[in-house]
């Protein structure tokens, strides 16, 4: 059987799982040499990093929110009527 | 995730100061998302809801507004699910929550992993991007999107996340890969292919 560092769909799996813990070093290596040789892994991999970095910041950036737009103060009134209600 | 800068926990406020404290901001983060003015409100008033069943799991190691929009973004999520009609989301319970139909009998890729030139990172993207991204969220298998919420957007553990989701480590990272694997496709399909 081949060694999984020539295999896509195995190698694809371990730079997934490289994202979630330490991989042991050997394995860091496969996956780099595989890389070296296989764009479509290296296009994978630094797609996994985008949505990483997409999920972490881009959605917390307040910048990026309308600070011209507010709770109505009906809204408002209503929901503090509801915790109020709801933590008694 | 924006971290607890110091070492100490943070507190939660209490539960009476929260709408005027947070209100605003998790209203604009729930339009951004969410363009109906009603429905991003609703949204809200539930995450308060949510957070004030759940105030035992404020752990103070994120700050309160940080765990509370964590709190939203899954109401989005199942927000955008619901919009769904009937029938693709029958077709999402046969959805293969496996990658064996992405490669061949080789392992090599079927469709390959398509270019992206845009980077979602400059600004004038981000809206795009984003609704896109919550998309393909909200097509992904609930327990699949539940996971890669925990670990991406709220920067959990891998520990936590299966703690929470009652599973081992092993199934946990076959989880996170599946998740991956279908977001990442569905990005190439509906977001780069415009």
């Amino acid at each position: 059987m081949k060694h999984w560092m020539f295999c896509c769909k195995d190698v694809s799996q371990k730079i997934s799982e490289s994202m979630d813990r330490t991989l042991p070093l050997h394995h860091r290596m496969f996956i780099r040499i595989h890389i070296l040789m296989c764009k479509y892994c290296l296009r994978f991999r630094r797609q996994l990093i985008i949505l990483r970095e997409a999920a972490r910041k881009i959605d917390l950036s307040p910048e990026a929110l309308d600070s011209a737009l507010g709770l109505s103060q009906e809204a408002r009134d209503r929901m503090k009527k509801t915790i109020e209600a709801q933590s008694a | 995730m924006v971290e607890n800068k110091d070492a100490h926990p943070s507190k939660l406020p209490d539960p009476e100061t929260w709408v005027d404290q947070y209100g605003d901001y998790l209203y604009r983060f729930a339009l951004s998302r969410i363009k109906d003015p009603g429905l991003a409100e609703e949204l809200v008033q539930e995450t308060f809801l949510a957070a004030l069943n759940s105030r035992k799991n404020f752990k103070g190691r994120s700050s309160a507004r940080t765990w509370l929009i964590a709190i939203l973004k899954h109401k989005i999520i199942d927000q955008y699910r619901k919009k769904k009609p009937e029938e693709s989301r029958e077709d999402m319970e046969i959805f293969p929550d496996g990658v064996d139909h992405m490669f061949d009998d080789k392992g090599s890729w079927i469709e390959r992993p398509g270019k992206w030139n845009t980077n979602p990172m400059k600004a004038y993207e981000q809206r795009e991007f984003m609704d896109v991204f919550y998309r393909c969220l909200s097509d992904l298998p609930k327990r699949l999107s539940k996971a890669f919420v925990m670990r991406e957007m709220e920067g959990q553990s891998t520990e936590e996340i299966c703690k929470n989701l009652d599973i081992t480590a092993t199934n946990c990272w076959v989880i996170l890969y599946r998740a991956r694997m279908h977001l990442r496709h569905c990005l190439d399909v509906n977001w780069i292919a415009q």
